[in-house]
């Protein structure tokens, strides 16, 4: 059976955790900014990273060190929407992942922020990967508009 | 999808992508049945289209036909609109285009949110025939989804196939015997889920606040009778017999107590408020993680 899209996405960045973060930066046009690699100790790559490059896990193409972002497109019931990616690449790996919506709301994060804190003794999420289920019901439409966002990073971080 | 070697035919359709699950591939002119049935849909009803009869009625007023599927979906929006106090209404779409969910989807607000006209000074929607005294903009968002997905049903049932599941990105419609497991999705992280819902010959549709935001603030569930975005509930969900009844109670959650909705229609709720917290009717009882 064909995996879903939704699934195809998760599967593709194994091993993150898709936060939903709501990064706070504006609308850009599609620039990459790569910064100083942090010493963030996230990076669990056994490689050392030499020089700045190294490989990202399982496509065997080399990547620079940096923080990248990328806006990608996708079409919902009501138009073409922008859905804007950070990726941090560090020795080779994805360290951080920052899903945008433009433009940036801060009610969003507000929202997000309390929903994050009152979860836990409530309501919790569950990877829907470890599940064993045929479908998802909800309302996210930004699968497609990641992983545009994800080629085109990976094709600026080469 | 719900059984093990069930065939998928995927496609896009009004700006969203689509999956129809059956337990044989669809022959070739069931599905160029079911695109066209699409294309009719959104020829019909579509804000985005300078050809549509809704944007024809966005430029003039007059008496307007509409395909079949109109004289369901107007009682159903006539009924939301007296229990949510005018708050659900297909007026809406004049206060959105301020807001810049516009065609052109410039996404920057044009002015304070409108608030839509009542709907017997401008409107009226008589079966297939709709009739307006002034330009109006006519959005049938919150169940236009699930209207075309209960369409799709139609068109299979006519081919004679009774066993499949529709998935029009996230709103699903189940029929024959089969049960299909669904995940609820998580409002802020698409890749977890918050509870796990079995659905068999029957609809199950959500509708979220924080999907689709723009703006200082606005969210794309307004409040018909003052133009203003509605903040309380960030997720819901509803079971019902038709993708139209599930979709459109999703959105009436947003402004009605579920408890108060289940008094005048048949159907399961589940909403959960930006606290994480949630209420929820006795079916989803036992079906959320906690």
């Amino acid at each position: 059976m064909r995996p879903s899209v939704r699934k195809s996405v998760f599967a593709g960045i194994a091993g993150l955790s898709l936060a939903g973060t709501v990064a706070g930066c504006a609308p850009s046009a599609t620039e990459s900014t790569p910064a100083a690699p942090a010493g963030s100790a996230a990076a669990t790559s056994a490689a050392t990273p030499s020089a700045g490059s190294s490989s990202l896990a399982g496509s065997g193409a080399t990547y620079k060190d940096g923080t990248y972002s990328a806006d990608g497109n996708y079409v919902s019931p009501n138009g073409t929407e922008t859905v804007g990616v950070q990726l941090t690449l560090a020795g080779g790996t994805v360290t951080a992942v920052d899903i945008t919506q433009h433009p940036s709301n801060p009610n969003t994060r507000k929202f997000q922020g309390e929903f994050a804190g009152g979860i836990a003794s409530q309501i919790v999420g569950k990877n829907i990967d470890e599940l064993n289920v045929s479908k998802v019901a909800g309302s996210s439409l930004t699968s497609g508009g990641f992983n545009q966002a994800v080629e085109q990073i990976k094709s600026e971080a080469q | 999808m719900p059984g093990e070697d069930w065939e998928d035919f995927g496609f896009e359709g009004i700006g969203t992508q689509w999956e129809i699950s059956t337990p044989f591939p669809l022959a070739q002119s069931v599905r160029a049945r079911l695109l066209n049935r699409v294309e009719e849909f959104d020829a019909a009803w579509s804000r985005f289209r300078a050809d549509s009869r809704v944007s024809i009625m966005a430029r003039e007023p007059g008496r307007f036909g509409f395909p079949d599927e109109a004289g369901r979906l107007g009682p159903l929006y006539r009924t939301l609109y007296g229990l949510t106090d005018g708050a659900m209404t297909p007026l809406i779409g004049a206060s959105l285009e301020r807001l810049g969910y516009d065609a052109g989807y410039s996404l920057k607000p044009s002015g304070s949110p409108l608030p839509a006209p009542p709907w017997d000074e401008v409107l009226k929607w008589d079966g297939t025939i709709i009739t307006t005294t002034l330009p109006v903009v006519l959005d049938i968002g919150a169940a236009g989804k699930g209207l075309l997905v209960d369409l799709l049903a139609d068109e299979l049932e006519a081919e004679g196939i009774d066993s499949f599941v529709i998935d029009g990105s996230g709103d699903l419609l189940a029929r024959g015997p089969q049960s299909t497991q669904v995940a609820l999705e998580h409002p802020y992280n698409p890749g977890q889920a918050i509870g796990i819902v079995p659905l068999a010959g029957r609809a199950l549709c959500a509708s979220a606040s924080n999907r689709r935001a723009w703006g200082d603030g606005w969210h794309h569930v307004l409040d018909g009778t003052t133009g203003q975005p509605v903040r309380t509930a960030v997720a819901t969900w509803a079971l019902a017999d038709t993708a139209m009844l599930a979709d459109a109670l999703a959105t009436a959650l947003f402004f009605v107590p579920g408890a108060r909705l289940e008094q005048a229609f048949d159907f399961s709720w589940l909403t959960v408020f930006s606290d994480g917290s949630a209420a929820h009717s006795a079916e989803f009882e036992g079906t959320l993680f906690t």
